[in-house]
């Protein structure tokens, strides 16, 4: 029950995950299958940032006061959520909408093309 | 971290991951699917990742919904139901995604601890940033600093990634000669288009705002949450917000596509072009300390913080750019003839 508890963070990504797949696989719709393709990336990104996460840290900004090399104080590691999972998150999440763009684009291509976002529907007049 | 906190907004997000899939109408899916990044937002922020969950709500919340939205315009809201093998593959969806589980749930085990101090991805690299980030380049933001320089490689073919999507969109929409121009349905109406004066007028006093506070979030990436990549998107949706209250042509007259292009490969060269001066100067690629030889008063460190805010400037334009570009080829189907 501890662990169960311990790690929701993961119980959640794992679970938004499997939704994302779902979605992509069984809805019928393209641009519901582009949601569940958002749903799967930003499952991704609970899983590396709650990596990043420490027990009663701060944001990874330093405290400083005004001026010039204001800090003297030794910094605390244990102090700072690790920024490293932050930085590719960061990154990813704009490399997202563009990914996002690219297919919400080809889904616009499509319904130039046979007047649906259905796949069945499609399918029909590709055969 | 505040685990009651924790619990109600992981609650939330999955009821919407779940009603964003289910509902039967594409709008109402893209205005959950907007909750949805909001919630991831809270969450992050609650795990002290700040710059993702601003990073989230510019991107994710803000322009991926307008994107739908735009995408939803051009198309369809139905959403229809699938005639034949319909179990059959909703049973085989479900079959994969639990089996996909299931293995990350065995894989779970061997997850560091959640919350742990002594993680692997917290041991190695990541203290060495966190401690000297000030020292070495007097940015007390670790996040801009990992990003813009310890990092920059990476960012720098994130950008490039972007502008990649950005000329993929305009690629496959794009369509210049009429002849090419196949009969379109008549895009679908969200609402009746009638001029609004009242949302006309607040976006307008809008507008310089956002792009003021764009501007102060790129400049301040080194001191709070925000960079390149948030002010780039928020000056985007600027546009954006005009396009939607008034016209599409609006935006046109402001910002023309061919701005839009050159302005996204200005953003890209920025950033490779201190870079490659960086490499003129004696130093590696990207290492921004020879930078001190050029500039007037400054000092190696603080060299890195300029170089810094001379990338973020170029990731902010090429972003800015590549979002406006995406959502006017989107919107107008790649004719730029009307649109949202």
């Amino acid at each position: 029950m501890h662990a169960l508890i311990a790690d929701y963070n993961y119980w959640i990504y794992i679970l938004l995950m499997m939704i994302g797949l779902y979605a992509m696989l069984a809805k019928n719709n393209l641009v519901k299958k582009v949601i569940g393709m958002s749903i799967f990336q930003t499952a991704i990104i609970v899983f590396y940032v709650s990596i990043g996460a420490k027990e009663h840290a701060s944001i990874p900004i330093i405290a400083h006061g005004s001026g010039h090399g204001a800090v003297e104080a030794a910094i605390d590691v244990a102090h700072y959520a690790n920024p490293l999972p932050h930085v590719l998150m960061l990154t990813a999440i704009v490399v997202s909408v563009g990914t996002l763009g690219v297919a919400l684009a080809i889904c616009l291509g499509i319904h130039r093309r046979y007047n649906s976002l259905e796949e069945d529907e499609i399918q029909e007049q590709l055969q | 971290m505040i685990w009651q906190l924790d619990f109600c907004v992981l609650t939330l997000i999955v009821i919407c991951a779940f009603a964003t899939i289910m509902v039967k109408d594409l709008l109402s899916a893209a205005i959950i699917f907007g909750a949805y990044s909001f919630l991831m937002c809270l969450l992050w922020t609650e795990m002290g990742a700040v710059d993702v969950a601003f990073t989230e709500a510019s991107v994710g919340a803000g322009v991926s919904t307008v994107l739908f939205f735009a995408a939803v315009y051009q198309t369809t809201r139905r959403v229809g139901v699938r005639k034949s093998g319909r179990m059959l593959s909703k049973a085989f969806a479900l079959v994969a995604a639990l089996l996909t589980g299931l293995v990350l749930v065995i894989a779970e085990a061997d997850f560091p601890g959640f919350g742990d101090i002594f993680t692997p991805a917290s041991l190695h690299v990541s203290p060495y940033y966190i401690t000297q980030t000030l020292h070495d380049t007097n940015v007390p933001n670790m996040v801009t600093s990992v990003l813009a320089d310890y990092r920059g490689f990476d960012t720098m073919f994130e950008t490039a990634v972007i502008f990649t999507a950005g000329l993929a969109v305009i690629a496959i929409l794009r369509r210049f000669k009429k002849e090419d121009r196949c009969d379109l349905p008549e895009p679908y109406v969200i609402s009746a288009g009638y001029p609004d004066t009242i949302i006309r007028f607040v976006a307008r006093q809008l507008v310089p705002f956002i792009q003021l506070f764009a501007l102060y979030v790129v400049a301040h990436g080194h001191h709070s949450p925000g960079g390149g990549f948030q002010g780039g998107v928020i000056l985007g949706a600027s546009f954006i917000l005009l396009a939607i209250s008034y016209d599409f042509k609006v935006v046109l007259g402001i910002m023309s596509e061919r701005w839009n292009v050159l302005l996204g490969n200005i953003g890209v060269l920025i950033y490779a072009g201190i870079g490659f001066l960086c490499l003129l100067l004696g130093a590696n690629f990207l290492d921004y300390s020879m930078l001190s030889k050029i500039l007037p008063a400054t000092d190696k460190i603080m060299a890195r913080s300029h170089g810094m805010l001379g990338i973020e400037i170029g990731v902010a334009i090429a972003v800015m750019a590549i979002v406006i570009s995406i959502y006017l080829n989107i919107v107008s189907h790649g004719k730029y003839d009307k649109g949202l």
